[in-house]
Formats: structure tokens, C-alpha cells, sequence
């Protein structure tokens, strides 16, 4: 196996900041070659340096023996280099067939040659395992099917390094396996593959060698086996002793109570309950409904029947703000497109939601808004230059623990956190748990929706499983195995809808 | 850097939040080699009054576009608001002050209709706000006939100067300057401005009540454009069916030139305000120099493209 | 999709708006009879041409026929349309008040296709048909107004002109510059100031800051006269003698006061009231005259009753 790529101490800096210390890499062909890392660490530079998005201040890169200087995408390009970004890059309303060639269709006599484009798209699709119709728009192909029609059309240009950037945080499980599975066959064709994720059982599924950055720096080079554990290590520079650090509270009052709620055509009859001291999850696969059950009893959606009560209360359907005044606060799935204000500072995003409650005769006490912006964003620890620092500039986690920061400052009675780790690197994940056992501990109550399995066993008191947008069951997290909370999940429609 | 209570001057802190400030000194002063009368101070006072009317519509505009939105109605509501206020003395007998008030409440209620055409009907801003233009033109010509009607002395008054030298006009829009810093800085609304414009969504969740901030939002804008209307009209001691044609245009250029984004979430009262002190300073300045007309245009198109084209390069070598 | 049919509503939306706007202040029919006669109008934004459709109206009452009128909005493209769209409406002749003199040959072919007679008022149409052409002579009318200020004062003028580029201010500017011959004055500016009285009172204030020694002012208007006089505040008609153009309500009042020294009056309601003579004629196939020219007039103190209405 030849060396593909090779970095030699490559170094970036930004405005003062070492983004990229003398990283040191290489790809063989044939090889899935994992980057590890915290958000922050550097992932993201060094995938830009090689996509020629930015040019490293030192060190060198060598492709096929050759030093070379990537000096734009186009180049990368050229070189065999393609990345698969998180944000695809697709023309939703177009076919399939048209962006796999867009740009470069093939003609005849000044025509789009149909035919020929046809058989050159299903040839292509064949290769990544992906059987659609190649007239299909691609915006109904749903995020999986989206992602191989990008790598099939990378494997066009002839790209003999694939990046893959975080391909697996939107992908359900099978289409995680699915992926993998490509990701084999590729390998065996001699494609130079380059991974990240934050799975890392993925990584001991998949890669045959693993580069770990810590603060820009490459600080270790691990076999394709290395123990989660050590993984871990490697990554945080300590030795994280519990994973999922619940501590189990008395449960006292129901805070939260939701009954038959319904939306018709979205979910029926779920009714669930949660308690002072208590952490619910909310399981189920991609599309059973969890994420709009919770938006509905937050508010934001409106439902057809059914009660939600707080603290004994009933809200009115479809008033954010009455859910907000009884003591519900919801962090939403996507914290980009509706938690955040990415080009507000930090401390303006930790006062949303006490706002208002900082408004006297119309003005806003900002001094105090920030002064406990100011107190929230250090409790929390949030890695940032200050509270002006626009929130686009955090990493995923920081970020996250900004949406979770501002509700925290409204105290709410009980706070939903949907999908709260998804995309956050393992330290992060430790301090969200740590804010939820907080949470708990004085009498507050969580409901966490999650599609991380070990997440749910471990974080909750409860998990309320959800299937084709019911309640299909509830279980004790202790003792809960994964495929109990699995079987739970894929039940059959026809057994769940036989009534009881 | 975390300080937002900084306190005394700080030179490079306004200019390095006010990109268009360099290009207005810049004008300044070449103007003031170019055309030896343009730095007297009566001349500078006529650029400031001539910025009045342009600048207050801004300020109005700046809400609605820091929100996120667009309000194209501003023009034809000043000209509709001065209308009512001179047909309701003029024609209605009804005394000056209170001609004057019904011409404010007519501005807010043009707002409040396109607010709510923005959040309860749901239409695009830019549909709702483009018939509003369309409906407050015609119904100045309804009210006024087509023809120009005389002020009442108080609205002619706001267009006078205060002793001997004092334009209103200036001072008028001065207020009006630290009215809107003081909103957007310091109010609830004007801090939901921003969340709303920078993500609309998080807003909602977060609480607040987007629909009803954009009424008051749109009624702002209203309000603004019928002080605007009565100061033009002061002005002149005159309301005209055809006044403000096109300012609307004037008002979006002063707000972006200032910095503001059309995409939302980003804006400043100093950089409206700077926006519409680089409008009047051109358009006095081209007069002194006796550019030619058609040329004028071509200049001011210029200008306004390479201001916001300054500051845009200023803020991604940040 | 939903967004999509949204906007498509919105737009409906405001083009019924539109629509009922314009009509409120533009269409209106007078008289009965069988003969209609459609009268395209350049703006009715401007007091002036609403006094030329007053004056339409009453000769349409006074004939016993129907007259349609429509508002272009100032928009040359607009007033085509409206002209196209008359033809399929049955009039019997169509009177247009171009927006502009060279670009309304197209609404004169329409009408000559629809081998239905055209009047032009106000307005020359540049090559194209017309039946009979009811003006008042803009140039001539500039060339008075640099007589009449030549009379007033003497020395440094500045010209106010009119939107760049539109017809009324290439005609009365042109007409201007050939009068000037004839009197002691210079013009040391010329800047436009749209026809717009608040702009003219902008401009005016500027020109007064490099030019303080002026002593007269010819504006292409009345509205920039207004706005000029505004701006010189005590000196107009002291010391600075302001001549506009229009003989608009406003502006015969500042003669009256003695700010204005004079305008050119054209006869708006006259220029009305000819054309719908002449329409009709047209329309019932007798012998129309080619060119019927307007008085214009110069109106100043001393004349100033024949016009105060």
C-alpha cells in the first residue's frame, strides 16, 4: 500500500490562534484512515488545508511522493482529493442524473445526450449501491441516498482520496451500516478514505488507523482496534471515568404530564409523565414522532387533543410563551436553525429567553443581562473570546451548552433537550450530562429526546419509547438493554394500532 | 472585548463599527477642496436639514430591516400623513395640533396594517409593503385632489428654524437619532429586532412573541415616515400629492451604506445616520461642483456601491 | 409550493389594490351618449394634469359624450398598454397625453391598426400618426420666460431643470437658452431638480452657497419655484426674481404675494377642453384641424386677474 497523502508539520494560524500546530499524517490507498478530535481540535482546518480552502503557514503536503501546494479547491481537485462536506452540496429540484454530471453532461450535437447520461448514472449508482430511478429529484431521496449521490459523483471525477466529514450525525443506524459497508468496498478498490466522526464505535468497526488531534496538534496514531476508552483519553488529555454520569434523584411531584395528546397524521394518544428529580428519555427511531410530540407540548406546533399540564397547570396549545411562563423550556434539535442567533454574540444568545423577563416599562436592563450571561457562560465553562463573540464561532458544543445556557437562566421546572449531544464531542457530552444531573439534583425535571441509544439507557430514570408516532412502550434505564429499547422501536404498526 | 458599557471616546472603536464614517470624511473633504463654499457653516447646516427628512425615514427603516424585513411603503405613508394633517386643517377646520396628531396616527395605522399583513396574513414584507405604497399614493391623491395643500403653522413650523440660525429639521433629526439608538440598545423591542432578523426561529422558541414585535416594528416605521412627510412638508409650508416619490429608495440605501445587513440581524442608528449624511453631503456637493445632471446620477449610483462595497471588504479581512 | 402560491396571491392582491387605486382617482366617465372617447392621461400625480383632465371632462359633459380616462403613472410602456387596451373597448377616438413625446409612436400605431383617430394634448407624439395635435408651445413658452426674467433683472440666473431627459425639460430648457439672447442676464447654473418643489428647495439652498450673488431663477416649473422661493426665503422677489412655469393655483398665488415675479401659463383646462373638441369630431368623421396651438402666456402682477379663477 503506497503513501496517498502525506502532511508534514503543517501549521495554520488564525488572527493569533494556532488552528493547526504541526500536524503530522499520511493516507495510504486503501486505507479508512479516521481523524479524531474534539470539536475544535482541528479537524476541520486540516480538511481545509487539503480541500485548498485555506494554504498552511508551514509544513508540507505530499501527494504520490510529489510536495505539493494546493491553492485551490479546484486544484484539490485535480489532485484526486474530494470532500464530502456535512452541508452537501446538491441542486435538490434537479434529478439525480443531472448532479452527478452538473456541469459537464455529456452532449451530442449540442444536446444533452439523455441516453448516455442514463447509463453513465446508473453504472455510477451501481458503484455506491445506491438503486434509483436517476430521473428521481434529489430532494426526495431523503440525507443517505443525498450523501452517495455526492461520493458516486466525487468517484466520477476520478477522486482517489475521499474525505468524509461527519457523514454518519444525520444517518440513521442502517444507513450508518449501509455507508460503512461502502466505505469497504471503496477501500478494496484502493480509494484513500479520510473519516471523521464521533462514533467511535464506528471507528472500531471501520478504520485501520486513527489520527488523534488535541488543541491543532496530532498527538497520536492508534491502531484500527484502539479500546473506546483509550480513544477517549487520547482525545480529552484525561481519562474520563464514567461515560454516563447519572446520579439517581427521589422522584417527587409530576411536572410534567402530557395525555392523549394527538396531532392527526403525525402522533396519537402519547401520554407520558415526568417528575421532580426525574430524567424521561424519549426513544424511537427517525421519524417516530418524538421531535414533534415535544415541540407540540412546548408550543410551538399545535396538536388536535389531548392535555399538557405543568406543575398541575394546563397550557394553552400553541403559546410558546404560556409554556415558557409555567416553567417549560425546550432545547430544540437544530440548534443552528432554531436555538441559535449565529450572528449574536454569546452573551446576547444567553439573555434571550430571560429577555423579558429583564424588561421594565419597555427597557431592557442590559447590565444585568450580561452580568449573568457573563456568570452562566464561565459555570458552564463556554470556550469563547468573550461575550460579544459571535456564536458562529463556537464549536457544536460551546454552542450547544449556549442554548442550554440561556433556558438554565430562566429556570425553567422542566427542560426538554432534544437530541442535546448530537454533533458535540465527548467532553462536552460529559459536562451537558453533569448540567443535567445539576438540573435534577435541585428539583428540576429533564426530558430527554435522543437517537443515541447508550445515551438514553445511561442519562435516563425512565425511557418512554416511541414507534409510528405512539407511545410503544416504557421501561426502567436501569438494567434496559439496547435491544430491548430496539425491539421496542421497530414494533410492528399493525400490532401497536390492534387495541388493547 | 467583553465590556458593552465602554464608556468616554474611543476613536477606533467607532470607526472600526462604522465603516461608512472613512467614506463620508473622505467626501468631506474632498468636497471641501473641491468646492471652496462647501464648508461654510450655513452650507453644513443645508446638508444637515437636507439629510433630515431621508435620515428619519431610515431610522424607521432601520427597525424593519434589522428585523429582517423591508419597508418599501415609507415614501408614499410620509407623503399620505402630511396629506391628512393639511386636509384635516386646511379643509376640515380642525386645529393645527390636532391636524398634526391625526397626521401621526395616520402613519401608525398605514404600519400597523402592513405588520399585520407581514405576521397574521403572512404575506413576504416586500408584497405587503409594495401595495401599501401603491394604497397610500392613491389615497393621498383622494385626499389632497391632486392638488398641493397648505400646512398648518405648526407642521410649517418644524420646518423653520429655532431662533435665527437653528434649522428644526436638524435638530428634529437629531432626537430622532437617539430615539432609535435608545430603542434598538436598550428596549425589548429593539433587542427582539435583532433576534428576529438574525434567526426568526430561535426567536419563537425562545419566547418571544414575533408576530405582535413585528406590529410594533412596521407601526415604528409608520410613525417615522409620518414625522418624515410633516417635516417635508413644513418644509415647504405645503403638502404635495407627488412628495416622497422615491424616497423609499433613498431611506434603504442610507441604511445599508450605514452597515446593515438586508439579510437581517445587523444595523445602527450612527451608521443610518451616516448613511443619510453621505446622500445629502453627495447631492449638495454635486450641485456646488455644477456636475451635470445626467452625470449626478451616475455618481450617486457609484458612490453608494463603492461605500458598501468598502465596508464589506473592511469586514471580511477582519 | 404553498409559498409559491402565496406570493402568486400577493401579487393579485396588489395589483387588484393597484388597480382600484388608480381608478379611484383616474377613471371616470361623463355624460352619456353613444359616442365614448378614451383619454390617456401621463400622470395624474401633478396638479397640472389634473386640470387637464377637469377641463376634458367638462367639454365631454358639454358634448353629450362618454370620456374614459386612464393615468399612466408617468410610465411611457404603461400608457402603450392602456392606448392597446382602449382599442379593444369600443371608443370611437382616443385622446393620449404622452408621457413622453418619442417614445409614444407605439400607442399611435396601435390606435392607426385599430384605424381609430388619435389626439395628442399637451404633447407632441414624434413619428407617428395623429389626427389633429392640441398643444401649448413648450419652447416657445421657455423663450418667454427668459424674456420676461431679462425684464425682471439682470446679472447671474440659475436655470432649475426638470427630470433629466423628460420632454417637458428638453423644451422648455431649449426654449430658455434661445431666449436669453435677448436680455442681460447669464446663467451661471443649470441643475435638476425633478420637478419636484422639495427638491427644488434642496438644489436652490446649494446653487445659493456657491452662487451668492444671484439674481434670478428660471425654473421648468412651478413646483421647483415654490421650492426655490422657499429657499430664498426674504430675497425672493426682492432682490432675486423668480420665474416659473405652469400657472398653477399655487404659483399664481405667489405672484399674487410678490415672491414669484412670473410664470408661463399654459391653459391646462383649456388644452382639456380643446382636445375632447376635436375627439369628437374625429370620432363622428367631420373635418378636424391638424395642430391646435394653446395660448401660452406669461402672467405676471399686472395680468394676473385674467387667470385667478
Amino acid at each position: 500500500m503506497a503513501e496517498l497523502l502525506v502532511a508534514e508539520g503543517v501549521t495554520k494560524r488564525f488572527t493569533g490562534a494556532l488552528a493547526l500546530d504541526d500536524v503530522n499524517f499520511a493516507v495510504r490507498t486503501g486505507e479508512v484512515h479516521v481523524l479524531l478530535g474534539e470539536n475544535g481540535a482541528g479537524k476541520s482546518t486540516l480538511v481545509k488545508v487539503l480541500a485548498g480552502v485555506h494554504a498552511p503557514d508551514a509544513g508540507r503536503i505530499v501527494v504520490d511522493g510529489q510536495p505539493v501546494r494546493i491553492t485551490s479547491p479546484q486544484h484539490s481537485r485535480d489532485l484526486g482529493i474530494a470532500v464530502i462536506h456535512q452541508e452537501l452540496t446538491l441542486v435538490p429540484e434537479l434529478s439525480v442524473a443531472e448532479n452527478l454530471f452538473i456541469g459537464r453532461l455529456p452532449r451530442r450535437f449540442g444536446l444533452v445526450d439523455k441516453a448516455r447520461v442514463r447509463r453513465d448514472a446508473v453504472a455510477l449508482l451501481d458503484r455506491v449501491g445506491l438503486r434509483v430511478d436517476p430521473a428521481t429529484p434529489v430532494r426526495e431521496l431523503g440525507i443517505a441516498g443525498q450523501q452517495m449521490v455526492e461520493i458516486a459523483r466525487a468517484l466520477d471525477l476520478d477522486a482517489r482520496l475521499l474525505v468524509l466529514d461527519e457523514p454518519t450525525a444525520v444517518l440513521t443506524d442502517t444507513e450508518t451500516d449501509r455507508l460503512l459497508e461502502i466505505m469497504d468496498g471503496l477501500r478494496r478498490e484502493g480509494v484513500g478514505l479520510i473519516f471523521i466522526t464521533h462514533h467511535l464505535e464506528e471507528i472500531r468497526r471501520i478504520a485501520d488507523r486513527i489520527t488523534v488531534l488535541r488543541d491543532g496538534r496530532s498527538v497520536a496514531m492508534l491502531p484500527g482496534g484502539a479500546s473506546v476508552q483509550h480513544m477517549i483519553e487520547q482525545m480529552v488529555g484525561r481519562s474520563i471515568d464514567e461515560q454516563y454520569p447519572r446520579q439517581d434523584q427521589q422522584p417527587g411531584d409530576v411536572l410534567l404530564k402530557v395525555d392523549g395528546l394527538t396531532r392527526d397524521g403525525v402522533f396519537a394518544d402519547v401520554s407520558f409523565e415526568v417528575r421532580a428529580g426525574e430524567v424521561v428519555g424519549i426513544a424511537g427511531l427517525v421519524g417516530a414522532g418524538r421531535t414533534e410530540v415535544v415541540r407540540a407540548a412546548f408550543g410551538v406546533d399545535r396538536y388536535n387533543s389531548g392535555t399538557v399540564e405543568v406543575a398541575g397547570r394546563r397550557l394553552p396549545g400553541g403559546d410558546v410563551h404560556a409554556a415558557m411562563r409555567a416553567g417549560l423550556g425546550l432545547v430544540p434539535e437544530d440548534r443552528k436553525g432554531q436555538g441559535l442567533v449565529l450572528s449574536s454574540g454569546v452573551g446576547e444568545n444567553l439573555g434571550l429567553v430571560t429577555l423579558r423577563s429583564a424588561t421594565t416599562a419597555g427597557f431592557v436592563d442590559r447590565k444585568r443581562q450580561d452580568q449573568r450571561a457573563a456568570e452562566m457562560a464561565s459555570a458552564l465553562r463556554v470556550k469563547t473570546t468573550g461575550l460579544s463573540q459571535p456564536v458562529r464561532e463556537l464549536s457544536g458544543g460551546n454552542q450547544q451548552k449556549v442554548v442550554i445556557g440561556k433556558w438554565l437562566l430562566a429556570d425553567p421546572k422542566v427542560l426538554v433537550l432534544d437530541e442535546p449531544t448530537r454533533g458535540v464531542d465527548v467532553g462536552a457530552k460529559v459536562e451537558i450530562y453533569e448540567l443535567i444531573n445539576r438540573m435534577t439534583a435541585s428539583g428540576r425535571a429533564v426530558l430527554l429526546v435522543s437517537s443515541d441509544l447508550p445515551e438514553v439507557i445511561g442519562m435516563s430514570d425512565r425511557i418512554v419509547v416511541m414507534a409510528h408516532g405512539r407511545v410503544a412502550g416504557e421501561l426502567p434505564a436501569a438494567g434496559a438493554t439496547q435491544d430491548q429499547v430496539m425491539a421496542l422501536a421497530v414494533q410492528d404498526r399493525i400490532t401497536e394500532e390492534t387495541p388493547a | 472585548m467583553t465590556s458593552t458599557t465602554a464608556r468616554g471616546f474611543d476613536a477606533r472603536k467607532i470607526f472600526s463599527e462604522n465603516g461608512a464614517l472613512g467614506g463620508l470624511i473622505v467626501l468631506v473633504v474632498a468636497l471641501s477642496v473641491l468646492a471652496p463654499s462647501f464648508l461654510s457653516t450655513q452650507n453644513l447646516l443645508n446638508v444637515g436639514v437636507q439629510a433630515a427628512v431621508v435620515a428619519i425615514l431610515a431610522f424607521g427603516s432601520t427597525f424593519v430591516i434589522v428585523s429582517g424585513g423591508i419597508d418599501l411603503s415609507v415614501g408614499s405613508v410620509a407623503a399620505l400623513s402630511a396629506m391628512v394633517a393639511a386636509w384635516a386643517s386646511a379643509e376640515a377646520g380642525m386645529p393645527g395640533p390636532a391636524a398634526l396628531v391625526l397626521g401621526l396616527v395616520t402613519g401608525v395605522v398605514a404600519g400597523l396594517v402592513n405588520g399585520a399583513l407581514v405576521s397574521y396574513g403572512k404575506l413576504p414584507a416586500f408584497i405587503a409593503t409594495l401595495a401599501m405604497l401603491s394604497i397610500a399614493r392613491g389615497l393621498t391623491l383622494v385626499v389632497s385632489g391632486g392638488t398641493p395643500l397648505p400646512t398648518p403653522d405648526v407642521v410649517s413650523f418644524l420646518g423653520s428654524n429655532l431662533g435665527r440660525f437653528l434649522p428644526l429639521p436638524l435638530l428634529i433629526m437629531l432626537v430622532f437619532f437617539g430615539v432609535t439608538a435608545l430603542v434598538l440598545a436598550r428596549t425589548y423591542s429593539g433587542r427582539a429586532m435583532y433576534v428576529i432578523g438574525g434567526n426568526e426561529e430561535a426567536a419563537r422558541l425562545s419566547g418571544i412573541d414575533v408576530r405582535k414585535q413585528k406590529l410594533v416594528i412596521y407601526a415604528l416605521s409608520g410613525l417615522f415616515a409620518a414625522v418624515a412627510g410633516l417635516l417635508l412638508a413644513g418644509r415647504l409650508s405645503s403638502a404635495g400629492p407627488q412628495a416622497a416619490v422615491g424616497y423609499e429608495l433613498d431611506a434603504i440605501a442610507a441604511v445599508v451604506i450605514g452597515g446593515a445587513s438586508l439579510s437581517g440581524g445587523v444595523g445602527r442608528a450612527s451608521g443610518t445616520l451616516i448613511g443619510a449624511l453621505v446622500l445629502a453631503v453627495l447631492r449638495n456637493g454635486l450641485n456646488q461642483l455644477q456636475v451635470t445632471p445626467f452625470w449626478q446620477q451616475v455618481v450617486i449610483g457609484v458612490v453608494i456601491a463603492l461605500a458598501v462595497l468598502l465596508d464589506t471588504l473592511r469586514r471580511r479581512s477582519r | 409550493m404553498k409559498l409559491t402560491r402565496r406570493v402568486a396571491l400577493s401579487a393579485l392582491s396588489v395589483t387588484a389594490l393597484a388597480v382600484t387605486a388608480a381608478c379611484g382617482s383616474g377613471s371616470s366617465a361623463s355624460g352619456g351618449g353613444d359616442i365614448s372617447i378614451g383619454l390617456a392621461v401621463s400622470t395624474l400625480n401633478n396638479p397640472y394634469f389634473v386640470e387637464l383632465k377637469q377641463g376634458a371632462e367638462e367639454a365631454a359633459k358639454e358634448l353629450g359624450v362618454k370620456l374614459v380616462v386612464v393615468d399612466a403613472q408617468n410610465d411611457a410602456t404603461n400608457q402603450v398598454n392602456q392606448v392597446q387596451t382602449f382599442t379593444t373597448q369600443g371608443v370611437k377616438s382616443i385622446i393620449i397625453n404622452p408621457v413622453d413625446s418619442k417614445q409614444a409612436a407605439p400607442a399611435a400605431k396601435a390606435a392607426e391598426n385599430a384605424s381609430i383617430p388619435l389626439v395628442s394634448v399637451d404633447r407632441s407624439v414624434e413619428g407617428g400618426k395623429v389626427a389633429s395635435e392640441v398643444t401649448s408651445n413648450n419652447v416657445q413658452g421657455g423663450s418667454l420666460a427668459a424674456v420676461e426674467l431679462g425684464r425682471a433683472t439682470s446679472g447671474e440666473v440659475v436655470h432649475l431643470q426638470g427630470i433629466p431627459g423628460a420632454s417637458a425639460a428638453r423644451d422648455r430648457g431649449q426654449g430658455f437658452e434661445q431666449g436669453l439672447n435677448s436680455g442681460s442676464i447669464k446663467v451661471v447654473a443649470s441643475q435638476a431638480a425633478d420637478f419636484d418643489r422639495a427638491k427644488g428647495l434642496d438644489v436652490m439652498n446649494n446653487l445659493l452657497q456657491s452662487n451668492p450673488g444671484l439674481k434670478g431663477v428660471f425654473a421648468d416649473n412651478d413646483e421647483m419655484a415654490l421650492g426655490a422661493i422657499k429657499a430664498l426665503g426674504a430675497r425672493a422677489g426682492k432682490d432675486v426674481q423668480v420665474v416659473g412655469f405652469d400657472g398653477t393655483p399655487d404659483g399664481l398665488k405667489a405672484i399674487e404675494d410678490g415672491t414669484m415675479a412670473a410664470t408661463i401659463a399654459q391653459q391646462p383646462k383649456v388644452l382639456g377642453h380643446k382636445a375632447v373638441e376635436e375627439a369628437v369630431k374625429a370620432a363622428k368623421g367631420e373635418p378636424v384641424q391638424r395642430v391646435i396651438d394653446v395660448e401660452v402666456k406669461v402672467v405676471n402682477k399686472q395680468n394676473l386677474a385674467e387667470f385667478k379663477k
